[in-house]
């Protein structure tokens, strides 16, 4: 079906205005060029785009797409389809249940900035275009003419108020800006999700199946790309790529099909997550993966305290280092001041359980005021954490964290026979050490996915949700707020400490440099919130995404360097203000942030 | 306990640095409801812009000519940069969520802190500030180095240009208004969104002197040098009754003494010996706060509710 059909229904919209895209064509020749131009830039993939395999990935080989071509290659061919589906091609409909024009636009754009940064980082890289072979300049015109043909086509374009000739210069200026800016929103605007034939039970399963499927090679992929051009192709691809299949409306099915399957959708994913580490040869990448595990789980503990409960907790690393010194004391470390050595099971509940002791002790006498003053205490806390870790070396005060040093040789956990520190093989596979973690990290992540969707939907969930809304209003319905907070707080704090034993045998070591406000390393304070916040706040799969893009991004991208936390600040900034509700919105916080935006069109349907 | 004189002095001057600050926050809170973050990091750029003043000036400058300069100059950076980030940070958000603003804040002190670290240069590391010349002078058995003068000057100065502002000026006026009952100032004719810039402008303004104090006092100033300081500044805010400028002051004064005390005299009480020194100032200065929130929230002189959600 196309977006043609689905507006010439619509009574409303048969405005005077006409329908014209952005850039001035026919419709069908910008359709025909949109198409041709993804399918031409399949085909380029195929060719050589440089004569040198100087250039990482070597893109020298006719017939064998290599590295960054893949990546172009997948916009191209994104772009073929949807294309196509626009054409209302049997057995492509169903790819575009929103309508086709919008992913179009975005696939080709991905196709376009990828192909177009790799050819520019070859001429820029290897000295001058002179080291493009012909496929290079074949790619670039491809993806160049499916942009264009893409951004031809015909939109419903918003009612505008012309800018007031009597403003000052600025404000006309921003005005027109202001329209502007609607334009190119409704240029990629969808219209509604045609609703969708019930499948039998197995197919859903199935597709559920397969999604994840996907969703685990995107993640490998990204883990193992190798160089920095790469990532960044990768990092764009997969983000225009996924815009793309969000305005198809692919996404919408997809979480209506977990959202009917949940559980099946949970176990599915955790299989996909275990099943990571048999995808590596060696324990390089499972070290990437262990520690995002440890950082989504963190940022998911979080999200209760934050998402949930509406608690600003910026001292949160604080509670997963208590959790990590705890564990590590009684692991049977050397360096521990205390020649115990506890079973891996204890550890973990000590950890847990000095995490939770500290939650209460710092949110009891914070949480009966407003949360402003939370928010500056656990700041407090963090730092505090840290100067008192330090201290207690025996120097300058009793030694029990032997200081800056911290708890060295923390020994291998051994369970039921199963040595952690060793390399395992199982069936055919080699399983190292990391990636042993990888599994008992996965554990713990399971447990706090758990605690999350069980409490946030239980009562005191929505005890939470109604304080971070309206305390007042909460009070008075009889919720007791005090309490309510200080349960999520202090569950918070378990989860983090939970997470935090855990890393401490991962890491072998703890010190107090590991638990900072803001460092170049996650996890800390700051990129946890930014996780919670970049992802999604008060969501499950928000912060696991969330939390692995902030890992992923300063771990591959090595030269941002010093620059990654003035970026990430800013970037704080900018989120809060034009995507408030995070990469993957909770439905309820969407219509809380964007309350404005959503009536008048609500009003013009009603009117209308 | 012959020391105690001079400890006390000592915690005096401390406190009024961390009064100067703390007004910062208390006017912003007194307005707005929000805790401003940033603040520590407005209070570290003052330091900067201070010292670029400072090393522009032709060699050979007598500190106690390029002084007035070197305030001016702070004033002026920190003042820009707070005005900025209420007029592109905050001010959009208003309204909004309350968790929005906070985070934001968030974000701008981490962008300001790494700002100043990675672009000024030699900022990696901590910078030395001008030291004015002179021996310490001695009153009895009580020592008071150069550096600290200024601050004895400025803190009280300052303290009553405030006061005359707020009390006596049309301006002074309309913020006491909007901090009672926003709503109403605004039916009134005051230009509320005016007196909220007054208002970051202000505690900007008091914060660069504090920074130059800062400077003077230790002699260098530090990318990172906002953020402890903002902490304990914010709490000296509350020890005094968020919202009330007088109470920053005081709750500076109260802070500052009970730092120095402790610092100096823990150690002797028996079985904290180990807990004594400057290494600890810090962890006792936060003990001090969470104690206060437990037992006065509403602080020394805050007559405010200070729960007003």
């Amino acid at each position: 079906m196309t977006t043609q059909t689905t507006t010439a229904d619509t009574p409303h919209t048969t405005t005077t205005d006409e329908r014209t895209g952005l850039i001035a064509l026919p419709p069908h020749i910008a359709r025909a060029t949109a198409t041709a131009g993804g399918a031409l830039t399949v085909v380029s993939a195929f060719l050589a785009w440089t004569w040198t395999p100087a250039f990482p990935g070597d893109l020298t080989y006719y017939g064998y797409p290599g590295g960054l071509q893949w990546l172009v290659l997948i916009g191209g061919a994104l772009t073929a389809l949807f294309g196509l589906a626009s054409y209302g091609i049997k057995g492509t409909r169903w790819l575009v249940p929103a309508g086709a024009d919008s992913a179009i636009k975005l696939s080709a754009l991905a196709a376009f900035v990828t192909a177009w940064y790799t050819v520019i980082a070859i001429s820029v890289q290897l000295g001058g275009v002179i080291n493009l072979e012909p496929g290079g300049y074949v790619v670039a015109l491809a993806t160049l003419a499916a942009l264009i043909g893409a951004l031809a086509l015909p939109f419903e374009r918003p009612q505008l108020l012309p800018a007031d000739p009597e403003d000052a210069g600025w404000d006309q200026f921003k005005h027109r800006a202001g329209n502007q800016w609607a334009t190119t929103k409704a240029a990629f605007a969808t219209g509604p999700i045609a609703p969708a034939r019930r499948l039998p039970g197995y197919a859903e399963i199935l597709i559920i199946t397969a999604v994840l499927a996907l969703g685990l090679t995107v993640f490998t992929y990204g883990i193992g790309t190798e160089y920095d051009e790469l990532f960044l192709g990768f990092l764009m691809t997969a983000g225009f790529g996924f815009a793309a299949l969000n305005k198809a409306g692919l996404i919408a099915r997809v979480s209506l099909l977990t959202a009917r399957h949940r559980n099946v959708a949970m176990i599915g994913a955790f299989v996909a997550a275990a099943a990571f580490p048999f995808t590596q040869s060696d324990d390089q990448y499972a070290t990437i993966g262990v520690n995002i595990l440890i950082f989504a789980t963190v940022a998911l503990g979080l999200n209760i305290v934050v998402g949930l409960a509406g608690l600003l907790d910026l001292g949160y690393v604080a509670f997963l280092g208590v959790g990590a010194y705890a564990a590590a004391m009684v692991s049977g470390s050397p360096s521990s001041p205390y020649d115990v050595h506890l079973p891996f099971w204890a550890a973990i509940l000590v950890g847990a359980a000095v995490s939770m002791i500290f939650g209460v002790l710092i949110g009891a006498p914070t949480l009966r005021l407003r949360g402003d003053y939370l928010a500056i205490v656990t700041l407090g806390f963090g730092e505090i954490f840290r100067i008192t870790v330090l201290n207690l070396d025996g120097t300058s005060g009793p030694d029990v964290t032997n200081g800056s040093n911290g708890i060295s040789s923390i020994p291998n956990l051994n369970m039921f026979g199963f040595d952690f520190g060793a390399v395992h093989t199982i069936g055919g596979f080699t399983i190292g050490r990391f990636a042993n973690y990888f599994f008992l990290m996965l554990l713990v992540t399971l447990i706090v996915v758990v605690v999350f969707r069980r409490s946030a939907e239980s009562r005191i969930g929505r005890a939470w949700i109604a304080i971070r809304e309206d305390e007042t209003a909460a009070l008075a319905m009889g919720i007791n707020g005090f309490r309510v907070k200080l349960v999520a707080f202090a569950l918070g704090a378990t989860l983090a400490g939970l997470a935090g034993a855990v890393q401490a045998h991962v890491t072998y070591t703890v010190t107090p440099e590991q638990y900072q406000f803001a460092h170049v390393v996650p996890p800390n304070s700051a990129f946890l919130l930014a996780a919670v916040v970049l992802g999604g706040m008060g969501t499950i799969s928000g912060p696991l995404v969330g939390g692995a893009l902030l890992f992923l991004i300063p771990n591959k991208l090595q030269f941002l360097g010093d620059y990654q936390l003035l970026a990430f600040g800013v970037a704080l900034v900018l989120l809060m203000r034009f995507r408030p509700e995070g990469l993957i919105p909770n439905r309820r916080r969407q219509l809380e942030f964007h309350e404005n935006e959503e009536a008048p069109a609500t009003l013009t349907k009603a009117g209308a | 306990m012959n020391e105690l004189p001079q400890q006390l002095v000592n915690g005096l001057l401390l406190g009024s640095m961390y009064g100067l600050v703390a007004i910062g926050y208390t006017m912003v809170y007194g307005i707005v409801q929000l805790i401003n973050f940033a603040h520590g990091e407005i209070f570290m750029t003052g330091g900067f812009g201070a010292l670029t003043v400072w090393l522009i000036l032709p060699g050979g400058t007598t500190l106690w000519l390029a002084l007035p300069l070197m305030i001016i100059g702070a004033i002026i950076v920190a003042v820009t940069i707070a005005v900025g980030a209420e007029r592109f940070a905050y001010r959009p958000l208003r309204g909004g969520p309350r968790l929005a603003p906070l985070i934001t804040a968030i974000g701008i002190s981490l962008a300001l802190q790494q700002a100043v670290w990675a672009w000024y240069p030699g900022a990696t590391s901590s910078l030395t500030f001008p030291e004015i010349p002179g021996g310490p002078f001695h009153f009895g058995s009580v020592t008071i180095q150069t550096g600290d003068i200024f601050l004895l000057t400025a803190a009280p100065l300052s303290m009553a240009i405030l006061g005359y502002f707020v009390m006596k000026t049309r301006t002074g006026r309309g913020m006491q208004a909007t901090a009672q009952d926003p709503d109403t100032a605004k039916l009134m004719g005051i230009n509320t969104d005016r007196i909220i810039v007054v208002a970051f402008a202000l505690g900007a303004a008091f914060a660069a002197i504090g920074a130059v104090a800062y400077g003077l006092k230790y002699g260098e100033v530090n990318f990172r040098m906002g953020f402890i300081l903002g902490l304990k500044a914010f709490t000296a805010a509350v020890l005094g009754g968020i919202g009330n400028i007088y109470g920053a002051m005081i709750g500076g004064l109260a802070l500052g003494l009970a730092e120095t005390l402790a610092t100096a005299f823990i150690a002797d009480i028996p079985g904290m010996q180990q807990l004594g020194g400057q290494s600890w100032a810090d962890v006792w200065a936060f003990v001090l706060l969470i104690l206060v929130l437990l037992f006065r929230p509403q602080g020394l002189l805050g007559e405010r509710v200070a729960d007003r959600a």
